[in-house]
């Protein structure tokens, strides 16, 4: 997969650019708050529709102007398409070779990227949602289909939850319904996040030893109080449907879901003892690398050529020596296109198949 | 809103319709105020005739201007055969197809607890009623193949099994004349596993 090439037009503060990338390493330098990121944001959005901070629609948009537009000519395994994305304050339109994309599930799988950025070494400390986030959207990038599923429970999830909270005395026939729902959508989730992850731990297990060495064992697990041994789609429902009946009590008094795959989580050890406890802060920084890593590999196994990854902010996080591994990685072990974004140009441990562009206030200049 | 200046009112009352904003309601006020009376007139008079005269089939729940509904007053239908739609234009649209000679029940919504809409809200209770009252051979459930229209569906089927009778929801799948390469893949894999014998 390849961005042949990217126009922006009123995005954040870049008023105009165009660049045509390389097909392998692509290096934005520059000052801090200058606009290095707003270009990975750009391909985030054009493959993701949503973007990986939080914002509004108008944050996107370059104070003064009506709407933004991003573009990029995209060659996916030698077939050649034009993604475009307007933004406007009320709302995102994409279109694919000029015709506008009605079902946004039809233009997902366009563009596949992997980012890694500075606020994810934080993926492993802070609350489970953002490690949710991650596995749904490792799973969502090599099945497209999944965002219906998980559309699907969200919706169901919130139907369910309204129900709870609003009706003193709650219809069971109704409730049955809802519960019914909810378990067909839960378990198809739950069943594929544990099959993402049945090859996905490998991948991440040998990835970290080659990050550190041999002697440690990176360890992940689904965690959920519900599953038990359940493998299968039919023994998840099973145990889900249980769970549901078992918290009826709690639901009761908490009014809303209080069991399923929107309160699971992932578990993270090395050498069996909990990352999130004992790890050091390098210890975090590798983990989360290798999990990238592992989802780069898993990506290209899916779809035999390599995702587009966004590196933002190369080596405020890493040291020295993981550094060195991330190039290393990028270098022989990976084929696909790769967007960096540095404050120093001595930080990127390259030298050929490279272009650099310097950003300075939103303006985008070859170097 | 009612203010004194008669134009803004109107105005204001068109913005109300759903799809019409501010212009469109002006450029509307306005086309009406040129025209002769007899068109303002009319609609004024068509408008309220509509609210008087218009109300539910006492049977079916479809709108009528009789106590019953041209369709479950023609003798031809077949009275126990029941297809369930949501809406009057759902209703419209599986008569279109000629199709269907049995009668309808018109719910007027689907089950949402989050727009605070409960079974009671809909016109359930009078398909209940029906059903005990004659004998029914075969329910269709006609909701949309939505979050809601599901449930819609899955409520009904749960609240009607202690009565006995065939239920039977329409199928989903590919429209014809559809390329199966622009079909996408949730529509697909359901008409995969949906799939019929062809013997």
């Amino acid at each position: 997969m390849l961005i042949e090439g990217l126009r922006i037009r009123d995005f954040r503060n870049i008023e105009k650019a165009f660049i045509e990338p390389h097909h392998r390493f692509n290096v934005f330098w520059g000052l801090n708050g200058q606009g290095k990121t707003n270009i990975l944001e750009a391909i985030y959005l054009l493959s993701a529709v949503k973007s990986f901070r939080p914002q509004t629609n108008n944050d996107l948009i370059r104070f003064h102007s009506l709407n933004a537009q991003l573009e990029a000519k995209v060659d996916r395994g030698g077939s050649e398409r034009i993604v475009r994305l307007e933004i406007h304050s009320k709302g995102k339109a994409v279109f694919l070779n000029d015709q506008k994309v009605k079902n946004l599930r039809d233009f997902f799988g366009s563009i596949n990227v992997v980012m890694f950025g500075p606020e994810d070494v934080r993926l492993l400390k802070g609350g489970p949602s953002a490690r949710r986030k991650f596995i749904d959207r490792a799973i969502f990038n090599a099945f497209p289909g999944f965002a219906f599923v998980s559309q699907q429970y969200e919706e169901v999830l919130k139907q369910r939850n309204a129900l709870l909270k609003k009706e003193a005395k709650i219809d069971p026939i109704l409730l049955s319904t809802y519960n019914d729902q909810f378990v067909e959508f839960g378990s198809e989730i739950v069943f594929r996040r544990l099959t993402f992850l049945e090859t996905f731990i490998p991948t991440l297990q040998s990835t970290f030893e080659d990050i550190f060495d041999a002697s440690f064992t990176a360890h992940m697990e689904y965690s959920s109080q519900w599953l038990g041994e359940a493998k299968t789609q039919k023994d998840i429902a099973d145990h889900l449907d249980r769970a549901l009946e078992n918290s009826v009590a709690e639901e009761r008094s908490r009014r809303f879901t209080v069991v399923g795959p929107h309160r699971d989580d992932l578990s993270t050890q090395l050498n069996g003892k909990s990352l999130k406890a004992f790890g050091s802060q390098g210890q975090h920084r590798g983990f989360v690398l290798a999990m990238k890593i592992a989802e780069i590999k898993y990506l290209k196994e899916r779809y035999h050529f390599s995702p587009i990854l966004l590196l933002d902010d190369v080596s405020s996080e890493l040291d020295r020596s993981r550094n060195q591994f991330l190039f290393e990685f990028i270098r022989h072990e990976m084929d696909g296109q790769v967007f960096i974004t540095t404050t120093h140009r001595d930080y990127i441990l390259l030298d050929e198949d490279l272009r650099y562009w310097e950003i300075d206030g939103g303006q985008i200049k070859p170097d | 809103m009612q203010t004194r200046d008669p134009i803004t009112n109107l105005i204001n009352a068109l913005t109300k319709l759903p799809g019409i904003g501010e212009r469109t309601a002006s450029r509307l006020a306005f086309f009406i105020l040129n025209q002769p009376d007899e068109l303002a007139e009319n609609l004024a008079s068509a408008l309220i005739e509509v609210k008087q005269q218009v109300g539910y089939c006492t049977q079916c729940c479809n709108l009528t201007k009789d106590e019953r509904c041209m369709i479950c007053q023609a003798p031809k239908r077949n009275q126990n055969m029941i297809c369930i739609v949501e809406s009057t234009p759902d209703l419209r649209a599986i008569e279109r197809t000629g199709e269907f000679h049995g009668t309808y029940h018109v719910l007027h919504g689907l089950i949402s607890p989050l727009e605070g809409v409960g079974p009671d809200d809909l016109r359930i209770r009078e398909l209940i009623t029906r059903l005990g009252q004659s004998k029914i051979e075969e329910l269709i459930v006609a909701t949309s193949p939505s979050v809601n229209g599901e449930a819609t569906a899955l409520y009904l089927q749960k609240l009607v099994k202690p009565f006995e009778i065939k239920i039977t929801r329409i199928a989903s799948g590919i429209p014809i004349g559809g390329d199966l390469e622009y079909i996408d893949r949730v529509t697909l894999s359901r008409a995969l596993s949906q799939r019929r014998e062809l013997n």
